[in-house]
């Protein structure tokens, strides 16, 4: 008895094994087996001939066939179910893809986003400042005196109005005096923001731009501080090998002031190395001028009523659409306005 | 002076002394730099300044021009000066020189002249542009023969009163212009242009030449009333160096005498003799601490001292030094920081980082407008920044403003900009435009950004907005989903935005915002408070911008919405037990809007209502015209337990009696 389930369990397994992928078939052969007329039924029922001591065993090890069994066909059928989805249509996978495909932030809200990062990194807080502002704080609060030379480097757009007093902000640094009027040092600020000024538009220049001021003030900020700090700036903005040279040079509002240059970032990526014109971007000379920056002139700190026995500090300005226009190699500022869409989804 | 350094080599030494020279032409064996100078330096607008820089950076020696002396003879007091206006004029010097020879320069003034840019006259006028570059003193020579009355006046003019000046072109002129006039009338107009009247000419044979010191603001507010910038006047306007008149006198009386012949009368000098000395007093440790370094007491002493800084006393805190008259622009310790620092070289200083960092503080409003930007890239829509100028039919067409309360710019380039955007639709609209004759379609823009609007009073107001501009396809693409853009759009990207906020209680509303279609706008509330509106853009509206597509804008003001934002999210436990989903297919009249229906349901759902989405609407062939079928997806949930069939049949059928009642909704 035995032997014989033995034999009909080798039989059957290499039955099903061998069968063909098919729901039909395989039931076929699952009623052959297993149903109610089937070899296991056929088993059972033949038991009765056994003496009654062989019977408990001979139950034991048909009953194991019987599982053994089930579970192969079940094995079977899932595995006949799993092949029968590659009967189905082959999909193009050379198909476009459907997708919903995300905005694009806008060069400039790129740029400033990035620049503002990495001051935030270093702890700086952002602050936004009005885009109308008055002669007070866009003029005398930063030592531009009215009717001075100093003026001309800030041609202004004035506001019709009554006491003529309002402008659009010629720079961001107006928000200099406004934070440190209601603020007690020390602190470090990062400001981005749109500035006007009446320039004839063409390829470099336009009326409306963006600057980002930043201003650190403090018992004892140093020139060194400064140097440092822009250093840390440049390198994470335009890449560890960015060398940095600061020039003396004249804002109302600092003293000293610092013209601050970079080095050209087309001329040491060797974009030029083998051409024989002349680097457009920096005009041959490897070094260009990205920021203004220097020490907080005292008498801006007496303005807004700190004592500049006591503090000191450093502030630094750049435009916005130069770097972007360096980092991203766009060379004409009026595109940034003109928001073609062919234009803008590039980055 | 002499120097052994390379043009190059020389021009890179200035820039980094702050001297920027912009470029360097070659002409013949000589080279002209062409230097950028900034405003609190007028010393380096002449050539002497620019010599003494490089004396103070190569130590080598400053050699003065040696001034010929004019055969002086006593000055004749023929000629009557009077200054009327000293604090304007507080120094005036006049000399006669007699019988010169009016001729073309030699061939070594005429090439300095031209290479300075200028354009060679004759020799008496080169020679007072050869020393104004020369000195940085500003110089005019006056045809003595011409000068009525024998009289100079220092004045201020009439109203009204008339010059032409030597360009030609006539000024006229006002009490706030100071004028040199004779008995008769104007023959300068001071520190900016000399007078016709009075021009030095081929017959002219005896010359009053005049050096002087003019107020730098009123030289200023002449200059830019008569809209004339002059070599002079810029040089008077940043302050001439008053210690130095006569000195520049004197070189050009040499240079006439010399070239042209003549004899030099004694000069007639008016006003103060000589300014008291100013001093500035230096802390070695103010320095040492500002830098960030030590430099020696020594070391800054000699970069002093090489300025032409003379130190006459000193304390063991501070040492103080008495400025040259032409270094105006030293006033305070600070500026003697600066110099010390400028000369021993800004890169020798070592990079050190700021000790006060670390800001707790964030601007709230700044990460709102950051997040939004996010959500809306998020939404597909690309960004855009628009001009904040436009010109006045732009900026009035897109306005819900009243025209008198646009802001308005007083001195404009050009009238494009003119007036300050009052919405952003205008330039959302011009953007649109711009991309549709580029037959760039299928558009989804925003701009975040400040619109601008006078308050009453003296006052102006600017607050943030976002607008969005969608236009053509969406969902584009091969499988068929594509279609166009609908009013559902724009209020859905306004409905999503509000979700992405945790802002509840948005609401729509009828409007009657004309640069909307009548038959597709609305009013968008949160709470109940209006903040922005919606909707197809007006034809009147397209037809400004030339556009003939479908545009959907969006319009919401953000301080409006950040007033309403609740920044803090808490999280709100998951529901126990599963919710029943249940399907009502109703069929109305066309007219039948969304929103009561959907309050209909609500009320009639009761507290195992939970959520109600319309998921079908059809009209067509199995639909009586002037019907529509709505499909709404219910979803009943019970907080407190599993909700079974027959809990949901009774509220399902009431629902079904309250649509039929309002609206004579018929199940379909």
């Amino acid at each position: 008895m035995k032997d014989k389930i033995a034999k009909i369990e080798k039989e059957a397994l290499s039955e099903i094994v061998s069968s063909a992928n098919d729901a039909d078939a395989l039931e076929a052969l699952k009623v052959k087996y297993l149903g109610r007329k089937g070899v296991v039924a056929d088993l059972f029922k033949n038991m009765g001939h056994l003496s009654g001591d062989e019977r408990p065993q001979a139950g034991q090890l048909i009953n194991a066939l019987k599982n053994t069994l089930t579970n192969a066909f079940e094995e079977k059928l899932r595995a006949s179910a799993f092949s029968s989805e590659e009967k189905g249509e082959r999909f193009d996978i050379t198909l476009p893809g459907t997708w919903h495909k995300t905005g694009k932030l806008h060069p400039i809200t790129k740029t400033i986003d990035e620049i503002c990062g990495v001051f935030t990194s270093l702890g700086f807080m952002v602050v936004d400042g009005p885009e109308i502002e008055t002669e007070h704080y866009n003029f005398e609060t930063l030592n531009i005196p009215l009717e001075h030379p100093s003026r001309d480097a800030f041609d202004t757009f004035y506001l019709k109005s009554d006491s003529g007093k309002y402008l659009l902000r010629s720079h961001t640094s107006p928000v200099q005096a406004r934070f440190m009027e209601k603020n007690k040092p020390p602190f470090s600020i990062i400001v981005p923001g749109k500035v006007f000024r009446p320039d004839a538009t063409d390829a470099s220049h336009s009326f409306m731009f963006h600057q980002i001021e930043g201003l650190v003030v403090g018992e004892d900020v140093r020139f060194s501080d400064l140097k440092g700090l822009l250093n840390v700036f440049a390198k994470k903005l335009f890449g560890k090998e960015t060398k940095m040279r600061f020039r003396p040079s004249f804002f109302p509002f600092t003293e000293p002031s610092a013209e601050v240059d970079i080095s050209c970032i087309i001329c040491a990526s060797g974009e030029n190395k083998h051409s024989d014109k002349r680097c457009s971007v920096c005009g041959g000379k490897g070094w260009l001028e990205i920021l203004g920056s220097g020490m907080v002139n005292p008498k801006v700190f007496e303005k807004v009523g700190y004592d500049p026995e006591k503090v000191t500090g450093l502030a630094f300005g750049m435009g916005v659409e130069r770097i972007a226009m360096l980092k991203y190699g766009i060379t004409d500022i009026r595109m940034l306005f003109e928001n073609d869409v062919r234009f803008l989804r590039q980055f | 002076m002499e120097t052994d350094v390379s043009a190059d080599r020389l021009a890179e030494m200035l820039t980094m002394a702050g001297l920027s020279v912009e470029s360097i032409i070659r002409l013949g064996a000589d080279h002209i730099l062409e230097t950028e100078i900034t405003a609190n330096r007028p010393d380096w607008l002449s050539v002497i300044g620019v010599a003494r820089e490089i004396s103070a950076m190569t130590g080598k020696k400053l050699n003065m021009p040696k001034i010929k002396t004019p055969n002086t003879a006593p000055a004749q007091n023929d000629i009557n000066i009077k200054v009327e206006d000293a604090p304007l004029c507080p120094k005036y010097t006049a000399r006669v020189i007699r019988g010169v020879r009016v001729a073309e320069s030699p061939a070594w003034l005429k090439a300095r002249i031209e290479a300075m840019g200028l354009r060679s006259v004759n020799n008496i006028v080169d020679i007072t542009n050869f020393c104004l570059f020369e000195t940085g003193e500003p110089m005019h020579a006056f045809d003595l023969d011409k000068i009525s009355g024998r009289q100079i006046l220092i004045r201020k003019a009439r109203q009204a009163e008339k010059l032409v000046t030597i360009d030609g072109k006539e000024a006229v002129l006002d009490p706030s212009v100071l004028i040199i006039a004779d008995s008769a009338r104007p023959i300068a107009v001071a520190g900016v242009m000399g007078g016709l009247n009075t021009e030095v000419t081929a017959a002219t044979q005896n010359i009053l030449l005049e050096a002087a010191y003019f107020d730098p603001v009123s030289i200023r507010r002449t200059s830019r009333k008569l809209g004339v910038s002059t070599d002079s006047s810029y040089r008077f306007e940043r302050r001439v160096d008053i210690e130095n008149i006569v000195y520049a006198s004197e070189r050009a009386a040499g240079l006439i005498c010399e070239i042209a012949g003549g004899a030099a009368e004694d000069i007639i000098s008016i006003g103060q003799a000589q300014d008291k000395k100013r001093t500035v007093s230096m802390s070695g440790s103010k320095l040492n601490k500002l830098s960030g370094m030590t430099i020696p007491p020594e070391k800054a002493k000699a970069i002093l001292a090489g300025l032409g800084l003379r130190s006459i006393s000193q304390t063991t805190r501070e040492e103080t030094f008495e400025i040259p008259g032409f270094r105006q622009d030293l006033q305070s310790e600070i500026d003697l920081i600066e110099e010390v620092l400028r000369v021993y070289g800004y890169n020798n200083v070592p990079d050190t980082m700021p000790n006060v960092m670390a800001q707790t503080n964030f601007d709230p409003k700044l990460k709102f407008e950051k997040t939004a930007r996010q959500i809306l890239c998020g939404f597909g829509l690309d960004e855009i920044i628009g001009y904040s100028l436009l010109n006045k039919k732009l900026a009035g067409c897109a306005a819900s403003l009243p025209a008198d309360s646009i802001a308005e710019i007083m001195n404009p380039l050009s009238a494009e900009q003119e007036m300050m955007r009052p919405s952003l639709m205008s330039g959302m609209l011009g953007a649109i435009a711009w991309n549709l004759n580029r037959k760039n379609k299928d558009l989804k823009l925003f701009e975040l950004g400040n619109v601008y609007y006078k308050k009453s009073g003296d006052s102006f107001g600017q607050d943030k907005y976002i607008c969005v501009g969608i236009c053509g396809q969406i969902n584009g693409g091969w499988d068929g989903c594509a279609r166009h853009v609908q009013f559902s759009d724009i209020r859905g990207i306004f409905e999503n935005l509000c979700e992405e906020f945790g802002m509840q209680e948005v609401s729509f509303e009828e409007s009657q915002d004309t640069r909307f279609s009548s038959l597709a706008r609305a009013i968008l509330k949160i709470k109940g408070r209006p903040v922005g509106v919606c909707g197809a853009v007006s034809q009147r509206l397209l037809s400004e911008f030339d556009i003939k597509d479908k545009v959907y804008l969006l319009e919401v003001n953000l301080e409006e919405l950040f007033g309403l934002f609740l920044p803090e999210r808490r999280f709100k436990e998951l529901p126990k037990y599963p919710s029943i989903l249940r399907d009502i297919s109703i069929v109305v009249s066309k007219e039948t809007r969304n929103a009561p229906l959907v309050s209909v349901i609500r009320t009639a759902g009761g507290f195992i209502l939970k959520s109600v989405d319309l998921v079908d609407r059809y009209s067509g062939k199995q639909i009586p015209e002037e019907k529509i079928s709505l499909t709404y997806r219910l979803e009943y949930q019970d907080p407190h337990k599993t909700l079974e069939d027959k809990d949901v049949a009774g509220v399902h059928s009431n629902i079904l009696a309250a649509l039929e009642k309002n609206f004579g909704a018929k199940l379909r």
